[in-house]
């Protein structure tokens, strides 16, 4: 009974299978929305390809050469390679991101799981570049840096594995949090009107909630940046051989 | 004290330093980004970009404090 409880998706359809739930909420729902976006946008902007473009193609152009540029450049071997991906990833946590600023629809990304689930695939993606690209040798010997003494490398292995791990887990918490606690500051202004029981109030909330909603905006886009920005920055790092 | 009223207080202190320090790291970022741009006007795009990135980082932190204090404020 807390007063977050708002914020949290709720059920659609309960579903169960073997004793795991996997019934499908808000948050699902607002999933498939930006996965049907994001496909149709791409699409249709690729569909017949004219030298000067037309709006839709301008549009994913720019933002193709904006990931390439800002964010693929870290990524030196096989930068091409890469761009699929991380305009996936931009793409559909942007939309995602902004779906859940829409009042009634559950949020995807305000909920631990779902960026879990993203940060688990870009620490998968990551360590299966790193093995493909270097071989178990040359991936194993990034966490033994050149050239101090034996005592220290056995204490540089756990901390370099523990820090290899807390990546992923600072993406997933970074992205729950902005986006949690933008939904949350929301609230807490909403929540001053109940608590001063009076309708004189009601304008200072509803133009916080609007300005504060401009920047939540902001935010989001923000945060889609910084984490495809991250990826490619592990990902860099993973694959470059030492120097 | 009973638990409930001394999880209200950490998380009240708790958020309240991790604004502070939040807010001395932002205004240290951002006096020397706009020092660059001072310098060097051409390159400002880039190091806007820059700004922003390194501000996402450091809200980041204090996002990790904001999360703890609305555990303790609200489950305890």
């Amino acid at each position: 009974m807390n007063i977050l409880e708002h914020l949290y998706q709720h059920k659609v359809i309960p579903l169960e299978l073997w004793g795991i739930d996997v019934s499908i909420t808000n948050g699902v729902i607002t999933m498939w929305v930006a996965l049907v976006l994001v496909f149709l946008f791409f699409w249709l902007a690729s569909r017949k390809p004219k030298l000067v473009p037309g709006p839709l193609q301008n549009l994913a152009e720019m933002f193709i050469t904006f990931t390439r540029d800002e964010i693929g450049s870290q990524i030196e071997i096989e930068t091409e390679k890469w761009l699929p991906f991380l305009v996936t990833l931009f793409a559909f946590i942007l939309v995602n991101n902004l779906l859940g600023l829409i009042p009634g629809m559950g949020g995807s990304t305000t909920n631990i799981n779902t960026t879990a689930a993203l940060a688990f695939i870009v620490f998968a993606i990551v360590q299966a570049a790193g093995l493909y690209h270097l071989g178990l040798r040359g991936y194993l010997k990034k966490y033994i840096p050149e050239g101090i003494p034996f005592f220290i490398v056995i204490f540089m292995i756990p901390v370099e594995i523990v820090s290899q791990l807390a990546r992923p887990f600072s993406l997933a918490v970074r992205l729950f949090a902005n986006m949690f606690a933008g939904h949350a500051v929301m609230l807490l202004l909403i929540s001053m009107i109940f608590i001063f029981h009076n309708y004189i109030i009601i304008p200072i909330p509803v133009l916080g909630d609007l300005a504060f909603l401009a920047f939540e905006l902001f935010i989001a886009a923000i945060q889609a940046f910084v984490f495809t920005y991250l990826t490619a920055f592990y990902i860099a790092t993973a694959v470059e051989e030492e120097h | 004290m009973i638990p409930q009223a001394a999880a209200f207080l950490g998380a009240g202190i708790g958020m309240g330093l991790a604004a502070a320090g939040t807010g001395i790291g932002v205004g240290i970022l951002a006096a020397k980004a706009l020092e660059g741009i001072a310098r060097q006007p051409e390159m400002a795009g880039n190091i806007r970009t820059s700004m922003i990135l390194a501000i996402a980082f450091v809200e980041a932190i204090a996002l990790y404090a904001l999360v703890t204090c609305l555990i303790l404020a609200t489950k305890v």
